[in-house]
């Protein structure tokens, strides 16, 4: 087969490019749920694994949160997807939602880490300022002290929902199309592996590459205000 | 919390702007093609230069050990069944070792040349695979056979329409469920997920090789039955073994050494053994 043939048979043919788009179209929705997922989640785990008792001693709720964290940190991901697809939502028929949810709860453990870094480091003296000028501990953190940790926080999580969107590839594992499995889709109908796969790994830089400038843009709009 | 607010808001509107940049799809194709150019190059220079697999002292083979009876995880891990035992009868004819890889079934054939010099896996031949590889003489008559739960309605072709079906990627049972009018076609990378998911009830039915089907369902005898697949009006294929393109030495040596393993015998005592179960 030629190189043109080969392109043909791989994007052409059989109107197979639209597979390529449906399959990012599966990948995009499922990182975005599972991005917002993780980010609420995540920034609740954060908040309960700094949480502590008047006495400042950690409470029952940093337990939890620690183990959440260490259970998802300790488990890969795919097979936290098949524990998810063939048991625990056995009877779920909506591939997306039980995929968006696995990834949800996965990012949420690496998010939280990000969001409790962020936070260790706003200076102590913020926390302490606000308490001492009258604000409760939640109005301070609020107020001041998240506000500031978000500077920090953007960056590390740009990467967490770049490795999101890059880690939903596994999903053809539980007989969801999505891009790379678009890709696999087309090699095993035409047994040429280049075109197929070289394609959709263009599709994902592309796709990555936007998502990069977009953080940069969010990211330089909240140093504006800062004198470095 | 405003700015938490603005943020996600800042990453809904991101995202809907990728799937937008995103549907460009000419721009990575353009890519890929002048990519091609030197590795097509680079390939072919390859083949060329390879000569037949004949050559060499151990035969890579490829697999994929989610096919019972034909081939599936041994006890030790190691793939076993009919056709592991076969290519291994016929490496002995050969005066070869044999070495088998197991792999993602959809990525045999384009594996065949580079990474495997022969795929035994119960792979029937196709007008669209000859076109990427040679293969030997048919050794197994094969027809697809309809897995559905007990008491299924199915029960002949018309009934197939607009049915969510399970199979596995790559196989005869996907290219005959994605021709089928209205069908939504789920792709299991092993034949048994999609049977877990026609238990779970995500799928209607399961289309796969006759064999195969027999043997997941005499593990769920109770829950699930196998339709013979010429009440749905499916051809009888043959399984062969696939070797490179254009590597006559090696197609010729396999042909004649499977026709000697039939006339000894030895084949029908590898049926009985492994498929038949005698």
């Amino acid at each position: 087969m030629t190189i043109g043939e080969k392109f043909t048979s791989a994007f052409i043919a059989e109107n197979r490019w639209q597979l390529y788009l449906k399959g990012l179209g599966i990948t995009i929705e499922i990182a975005f749920f599972a991005a917002i997922l993780g980010l609420i989640l995540g920034t609740v785990l954060a908040l309960m694994k700094l949480s502590t008792h008047r006495n400042g001693k950690p409470g029952v709720m940093h337990y939890i949160a620690t183990a959440y964290v260490d259970i998802i940190r300790g488990t890969p991901s795919v097979l936290q997807l098949l524990i998810m697809w063939f048991i625990v939502m056995k009877s779920s028929n909506n591939g997306v939602l039980v995929a968006s949810l696995s990834f949800g709860l996965n990012s949420a453990a690496y998010v939280s880490e990000i969001v409790r870094a962020g936070i260790l480091a706003v200076d102590k003296g913020q926390m302490e300022a606000g308490r001492s000028l009258g604000l409760t501990k939640g109005m301070t953190m609020r107020y001041i002290v998240l506000p500031q940790a978000m500077k920090n926080i953007i960056p590390p999580m740009g990467n967490e929902f770049i490795t999101l969107l890059k880690e939903t590839a596994i999903v053809g594992y539980v007989s969801l199309n999505d891009l790379t499995r678009a890709a696999n889709l087309i090699q095993s109908r035409t047994y040429e592996a280049f075109m197929p796969l070289i394609g959709a790994a263009v599709i994902y830089f592309v796709v990555i590459k936007a998502l990069t400038l977009v953080l940069g843009v969010v990211e330089r709009r909240l140093r504006r205000s800062d004198n470095r | 919390m405003k700015k938490l607010l603005a943020l996600v808001l800042t990453g809904v509107l991101g995202v809907s702007v990728l799937t937008a940049c995103g549907s460009s799809s000419s721009a990575p194709s353009a890519a890929a093609e002048t990519a091609s150019t030197e590795a097509a190059a680079a390939s072919t220079e390859t083949a060329s230069a390879s000569g037949s697999a004949l050559d060499k002292d151990t035969l890579i083979i490829g697999t994929n050990a989610a096919f019972p009876p034909f081939e599936y995880a041994g006890d030790d891990g190691t793939p076993a069944g009919f056709d592991i035992d076969l290519i291994n009868a016929i490496g002995e004819k050969l005066g070869k070792k044999v070495e088998v890889k197991d792999m993602e079934f959809d990525s045999l054939v384009a594996s065949i040349g580079n990474k495997i010099d022969i795929a035994i896996a119960g792979m029937t031949v196709t007008e669209e695979r000859q076109k990427m590889v040679d293969f030997s003489d048919p050794y197994y008559e094969a027809v697809q056979n309809v897995i559905v739960v007990n008491g299924s309605e199915i029960a002949s072709a018309d009934d197939l329409k607009n049915k969510k079906i399970g199979v596995q990627l790559g196989t005869t049972g996907d290219f005959i469920a994605s021709d089928i009018e209205g069908s939504e076609v789920s792709q299991y990378n092993k034949a048994v997920d999609a049977v877990n998911d026609l238990l779970n009830g995500r799928v209607d039915c399961v289309i796969i090789d006759a064999n195969p089907a027999q043997e997941f369902v005499s593990q769920h005898a109770e829950e699930l039955t196998a339709l013979e697949g010429t009440q749905f009006g499916f051809e009888t294929e043959n399984y062969a073994i696939a070797m490179p393109k254009g590597d006559a030495a090696l197609v010729e040596a396999v042909n004649q050494a499977l026709k000697e393993l039939k006339e000894d015998g030895t084949f029908d005592k590898l049926v009985a053994e492994n498929i038949t179960g005698e």
